[in-house]
């Protein structure tokens, strides 16, 4: 009897799995987006909460009302799962507002986002874009994302009063830079700031260290190359960007607490050393979003025109091609077919979008044309100057590269590295090795 | 709010409700046949539903789980076994695996030592005592283990040195003196590891306790007794009257431990994200599947520890028979 019911169960099992083999998923459809709702109610998900999201949300809403539009807005701070499980779920929003391209083109391969060339006129926004924004967007050939949001990366905060007093300058070159971060550890004091810790997203701000110097000492092309992995991690190129960054980071007095604090230091307040007398720190390099609240401290930020200073990352050489960093939120279309969706889209890439955000002061918005007197400081104008006037903005690299790599390996080999973990060139072999195949 | 209140009652009523018309007319329509095949059927008509939804929600899922462990990163093409090989071929994720077993290993058997102590010790406090401190041991299991990372990192949090501490265990270091310690970042020896241990042991003792306590003090006192007029000492009353009798209870707690443990996610997730080689299993299949979108080393994942918790269920089932059969 016993025997009798193990076969039963066999049996049942082999049918079930022979009901159930070979059940693959099919390739996506392509075209016009997979989410089919038409009417006038439309869902934005977008990755940044708090005053940022209800900024954005103030610019967008009076326009959507007049229009007879009513939006859901879906900020959340685990943008990558939300969206990869809705997907996987076909539980779509009507619009997302991608923080990275990487994933955004991940998605592209399902067949679920709109191809934007048929609604929007693409080479009048390339003309009217800060260079290289819109191809952030573009996968395979096709646009499938416009940014309607940007941030500067390729900036160092210094205390303006402290820095000034003791007679430093801005760097005009890497070498420059680097002699400064000595004769400030020579004279005693702790040139740098660095924090990577975010959560479970930590080491991204390392990645923007080595994105940083590649472009500086690669240029955009090779940037580029390095980017889609035409170029290795395991290369010259990178290993020099490597070896920079761990001069700066790793050499003792440096960095303010030491190579070991760097991975549990988070990157929002890591900086906070730097506003108090004498600074703890000279330099913090930093995308303009920590100077608002949750970043600097109150104090600093209500007062930001006569504490903080900021410089551009130099060139490799004085005077040398300066590409700059940047990253940014992506629009992308779900629902194709559904003319609110679109007006939204339209609206959102136009000329003179996000004033009242960038009133807020925690919004940097991507097109040259934009007026800077909606900028409610100096500082901010001139974070947007350094963008508005670059040859070229290169987005940010991990943003850019797949799922598995720009929010996997490069942020996890990056933070092993820093604390100890691993070696530089284990580190950049276990990226490469990671790559996925096809 | 109000409207959801009441999604979810409408839910429930009309769950339960459905749930006894459902079995009302499947009983009626059996009612309906020839007495013999009445009682033949009737047993399947209670049993099929429950049976139908089991396989619909855990027998399908498992299935299909284990045939896209044979296929590629999007589902869509056959790649043998290279999902296997490729997982266990890569020194990370042989880490992953060790900080695993080191989970396995610990947590179970720690919990159950401190939760033995624990519930002795307070069996000899008198009431009240006894009951506060239960209670004390008892309350971060209502925390959840996102709850319990928050508070944690609280203990184990570092600021560079020259900056005040936040953290509670740095706070100590550093008022003698010494350079604040990053704990989680500690690798050698797996030191992070077990200090990431010591937060799911913080919320698990207090669940050995209640269930070891409960049956110590089922321990019938005439054997206690019977051992003290025979001479035994304390010690020999503990290890060979109590534990023996309570060893089913050893075991219960033991497995649901156990399983807890290797299905570990949400401290290591909360704390560390796998960082700092403290990655388990749990994290790394969660991010295979929501981070590198790779389905087929997620369903791999999957399976390995589907694998892996067999023999435990195995062994659980056995131990539940002969409890069963003693009785």
């Amino acid at each position: 009897m016993r025997r009798l019911s193990w076969l039963r169960a066999a049996v049942a099992a082999g049918a079930a799995v022979l009901l159930t083999a070979g059940c693959l998923s099919s390739g996506g459809n392509s075209g016009s987006g997979g989410n089919k709702n038409t009417g006038k109610t439309i869902e934005i998900m977008m990755a940044f909460t708090g005053p940022q999201a209800t900024n954005f949300e103030k610019s967008v809403d009076p326009y959507a009302k007049s229009q007879g539009i009513t939006i859901k807005w879906s900020p959340t701070s685990d943008f990558n799962s939300l969206i990869n499980t809705r997907v996987r779920g076909n539980q779509l929003p009507d619009i997302a507002l991608f923080p990275q391209p990487g994933i955004m083109r991940d998605i592209v391969k399902t067949g679920k986002l709109t191809d934007l060339s048929t609604i929007l006129d693409i080479n009048s926004l390339k003309s009217s874009f800060v260079a290289g924004e819109i191809d952030a967007g573009t996968a395979n050939g096709k646009v499938y994302a416009i940014p309607v949001s940007m941030n500067v990366k390729s900036i160092v905060f210094y205390p303006k009063q402290a820095f000034s007093a003791a007679g430093y300058s801005a760097p005009q070159s890497i070498p420059d830079l680097l002699a400064l971060t000595d004769k400030i550890r020579s004279s005693g004091k702790t040139p740098w700031c660095l924090g990577i810790e975010s959560g479970a997203a930590t080491g991204w701000p390392a990645t923007d260290w080595i994105e940083e110097l590649v472009l500086k000492y690669g240029g955009i092309d090779q940037y580029n190359d390095w980017v889609n992995h035409k170029i290795p991690f395991d290369s010259p190129l990178v290993n020099q960007a490597a070896n920079t960054f761990s001069q700066i980071a790793f050499t003792p007095g440096n960095v303010a607490g030491g190579r070991q604090s760097i991975a549990g230091n988070n990157f929002n307040t890591a900086a906070n050393p730097m506003f108090v007398n004498p600074p703890g720190c000279f330099m913090y390099k930093q995308g303009n979003f920590v100077a608002q609240a949750g970043g600097f401290p109150a104090n600093v930020i209500s007062n930001i025109d006569n504490t903080v200073g900021v410089f551009p990352f130099p060139p490799a050489k004085a005077g040398g091609e300066n590409p700059v960093e940047g990253g940014g939120d992506l629009a992308g279309l779900f629902s194709g077919n559904n003319d609110a969706a679109k007006s939204i889209m339209k609206y959102m890439t136009g000329q003179g979008f996000g004033a009242e955000a960038a009133k807020g002061g925690t919004f940097l918005a991507p097109r040259k044309d934009f007026p800077l007197d909606n900028y409610p400081n100096q500082i901010t104008k001139d974070i947007a100057k350094i963008a508005y006037t670059s040859t070229v903005i290169a987005f940010d690299g991990s943003d850019q590269m797949p799922g598995a790599v720009g929010s996997g390996t490069f942020w996890r080999e990056m933070t092993s590295w820093i604390s100890g973990q691993t070696s530089q060139a284990n580190a950049l072999k276990a990226i490469d090795t990671s790559w996925p195949k096809s | 709010m109000v409207i959801n209140l009441l999604n979810t009652l409408i839910a429930i009523v009309v769950g339960v409700a459905g749930a006894f018309v459902l079995y009302w007319l499947l009983n009626k329509l059996v009612e309906l046949l020839p007495t013999k095949w009445e009682e033949r059927l009737k047993p399947y008509a209670f049993i099929l539903p429950a049976f139908a939804v089991i396989a619909l929600y855990l027998i399908y899922p498992a299935i299909q789980t284990i045939v896209y462990s044979f296929a590629n990163a999007q589902s869509t093409a056959w790649v043998g076994f290279s999902n296997y090989t490729d997982l266990l071929g890569s020194p990370e994720f042989r880490q992953t695996l060790l900080n695993t077993l080191l989970w396995i290993v610990i947590v179970p058997a720690v919990s159950i030592i401190l939760g033995l102590v624990v519930a002795t010790l307070a069996d000899r406090l008198r009431p009240r005592a006894e009951k506060i401190t239960k209670t004390i041991i008892f309350l971060p299991m209502a925390i959840s283990a996102v709850g319990a990372g928050t508070i944690w990192r609280f203990i184990y949090a570092a600021n560079p040195k020259d900056q005040p501490q936040i953290g509670l265990q740095n706070a100590i270091v550093t008022k003698f003196g010494a350079d604040p310690v990053n704990w989680l970042q500690l690798s050698s020896f797996h030191v992070n590891s077990l200090l990431l241990m010591v937060i799911m042991l913080w919320g698990q003792v207090g669940f050995a306790m209640v269930l070891l306590s409960a049956a110590i003090k089922s321990v019938p006192v005439d054997t206690l007794e019977a051992a003290r007029i025979d001479g035994a000492t304390e010690r020999e009353i503990f290890f060979r009257v109590i534990v023996p009798q309570i060893w089913p209870t050893v075991i219960t707690v033991f497995i649901t431990v156990t399983i807890g443990v290797m299905k570990i996610f949400d401290i290591v997730y909360v704390m560390t994200n796998g960082n700092f080689n403290t990655n388990v299993v749990g994290v790394q299949f969660y991010n295979e599947l929501f981070t590198n979108n790779n389905a087929g080393y997620a369903a791999a994942i999957v399976v390995m520890l589907m694998i892996a918790i067999i023999p435990i269920m195995w062994y659980q089932v056995r131990h539940f028979r002969q409890e069963e059969a003693a009785r």
